[in-house]
């Protein structure tokens, strides 16, 4: 062990002070405020009420069903954007300086603020002059109220999270792919492994830490997940595309229900640790295997 | 009979790989396609006029309309919201640059008691977002008198991207050979100078890349501005963007128009550093 030494702790000193101010702080804060209510919101009216705050929470339906919809973008989000990316990056990790161009082309859409994606999208989706419905009906399709349609609509919203993230999840796994030899490749081609095989038994395992990666990423970013709805849909047709995000936003800042949304809050930071946790520890167990 | 039949399976063996490479461009086209389209539309609907746009989506405006453009800034009064953004973006941009970067010098370099927890401690802010501390970040604001501040709005943007800064900057640092590192402090240099003449010089692509991200997420962010910036003289471009179209419901070519204002100094700024993106944004995946 080396002799104390004050140094590093004051060059991390500032980033854990400013996380533990920004970060720390209320996340233990958001706890504490979930076992009191105040009729006024403000902190000198507080009372304790234990646990009321979350025996109200699994009353209410409204909050549930926002819980199921990010649950439901979970698997949106990695049945379609993550998967789509592995597999273009597979397909394009055999080619020279090109899939360095598609790559970029790709990720264009992530640079585009969600805010922007939304507006931009909900013009494409719009029922009667959007060019969605246009274009279909060309090919003689009929169209659709996308956004306002109850069975369809959070598809309809995680269509445009898919598009801008695709290219995020080919850029992730395409640097990935690159750690691979191609010895690798060529070993198992010898042992007649096809392409498939090949995928499944040789990319898929060497490629682990970067599917743990995005799998995490994306859970995170599926539960937090707040402009692109709130600018898209703000939650509707009768709350069909409403998610936590948006029942916290909804509770605080317009009914100044500020214990209940903090009681929200935690409950949202303990779903995303216990997912999170749960593929880490699930993809780190195959690696013992 | 083996010599006839070989060129006629190798040719078909190579039409066949003739058809998958076609298969697989148009592939690989058809999601530039799905990636650009809506980008274009976006920028095709802000230079047509509302009638022009309503016959057609597709083609190229006729007479583009820039002074769309100015209507917006000068005559909306975005110019404003547009220098907010700016604001924002730069200086919560500063601010966790530099604090990654002295943190990144403390875990990468020295050996100390606790590290491990610490850095795990900063790790577990990847998985906090602005809507899991909304509320005691808003009534923390409150208290100090910093809601519709530029100050309210920039310190705790900077603390969202923060996590991911020092997790790069110390993985980056890491990479560095220690032997360079070991030289300067035999040499009698102190940190600041190996931060400064050592570390700097090789990690300036590293830092560069964070920098950018950094701006990036913060000119599009969008909820905390919502919340801490209510009054018009602050609101930043993105949150100005929804009143917009609150009050323009069906014009969107004048709400396209916003959304290219919005996107068009990002979409600059990736295309001229493209690499330094992709470098800081594949690092995390790969290492740990």
């Amino acid at each position: 062990m080396p002799r104390f030494n004050i140094r590093p702790y004051i060059f991390i000193a500032p980033a854990l002070i400013y996380l533990a101010i920004w970060i720390f702080y209320p996340i233990l804060n958001a706890f504490v405020l979930s076992f009191f209510d105040s009729p006024t919101g403000r902190s000198r009216d507080y009372f304790w009420v234990g646990l009321g705050n979350y025996t109200k929470l699994l009353q209410d339906d409204l909050f549930l069903k926002s819980l199921y919809h990010n649950i439901i973008w979970v698997l949106l989000s990695i049945a379609i954007p993550v998967v789509l990316g592995l597999l273009l990056a597979v397909v394009l990790s055999g080619r020279g300086r090109t899939r360095l161009v598609y790559a970029s082309i790709y990720f264009i859409p992530q640079t585009v603020a969600a805010v922007c994606a939304a507006i931009v999208w909900r013009w494409i989706y719009d029922p009667s002059i959007g060019p969605l419905n246009h274009m279909l009906e060309a090919i003689g399709l009929t169209g659709r109220p996308w956004l306002a349609d109850e069975s369809i609509v959070l598809i309809a919203v995680n269509m445009i999270g898919s598009w801008s993230y695709y290219g995020f999840c080919v850029l992730i796994f395409m640097a990935g792919l690159q750690n691979i030899s191609p010895e690798l490749y060529d070993a198992a081609k010898i042992d007649g492994a096809g392409a498939i095989q090949r995928f499944l038994y040789v990319t898929i395992p060497l490629l682990r830490n970067a599917i743990t990666f995005v799998l995490v990423y994306t859970i995170i970013g599926s539960m937090k997940f707040f402009d692109l709805i709130f600018v898209a849909t703000n939650g509707g047709p009768n709350e069909a595309s409403t998610v936590v995000g948006l029942r916290i936003y909804w509770h605080s800042m317009r009914e100044g229900r500020f214990n209940y949304a903090a009681t929200m809050s935690t409950i949202l930071t303990v779903v995303i640790l216990v997912l999170s946790v749960v593929v880490i520890r699930q993809i780190v167990t195959e690696e013992g295997d | 009979m083996n010599i006839s039949a070989e060129p006629r399976k190798r040719r078909s063996y190579r039409s066949s790989r003739i058809i998958q490479s076609i298969i697989i461009h148009a592939i690989l086209l058809l999601f530039v396609f799905i990636a650009l389209f809506p980008i274009y539309l976006m920028f095709n609907a802000a230079l047509k006029t509302s009638a022009e746009l309503f016959q057609s989506f597709l083609s190229l405006p006729k007479d583009p309309q820039w002074q769309n453009f100015s209507f917006i800034l000068n005559e909306q009064g975005y110019k404003g919201a547009l220098y907010n953004s700016m604001i924002l973006s730069t200086s919560s941009m500063i601010l966790t640059t530099i604090i990654s970067v002295l943190a990144g010098y403390g875990f990468a370099v020295y050996r100390f008691v606790g590290k491990q927890w610490l850095f795990l401690l900063v790790l577990t802010g990847l998985m906090v977002s602005e809507t899991s501390v909304l509320i005691p970040v808003y009534q923390l604001l409150q208290d100090l008198g910093l809601l519709n501040t530029y100050a309210g709005m920039i310190l705790p943007q900077a603390a969202l991207g923060l996590t991911f800064g020092v997790f790069l900057m110390t993985t980056f640092f890491k990479d560095i050979p220690r032997a360079l590192i070991d030289a300067a402090v035999v040499d009698g240099g102190s940190d600041l100078q190996v931060l400064r003449y050592v570390i700097m010089p090789l990690a300036r692509p590293a830092i560069m890349s964070l920098a950018l991200i950094e701006f990036m997420w913060a000119w599009n962010s969008f909820f905390f501005p919502l919340v801490i910036a209510t009054k018009q003289w602050l609101m930043p471009m993105s949150v100005r963007i929804i009143d917009f179209m609150g009050r323009f419901t069906f014009k969107y070519d004048m709400i396209a128009t916003t959304t290219v204002i919005l996107f068009t100094p990002i979409l600059i700024l990736y295309l001229i550093t493209q690499r330094s993106f992709h470098r800081g944004i594949t690092f995390g995946a790969l290492k740990d």
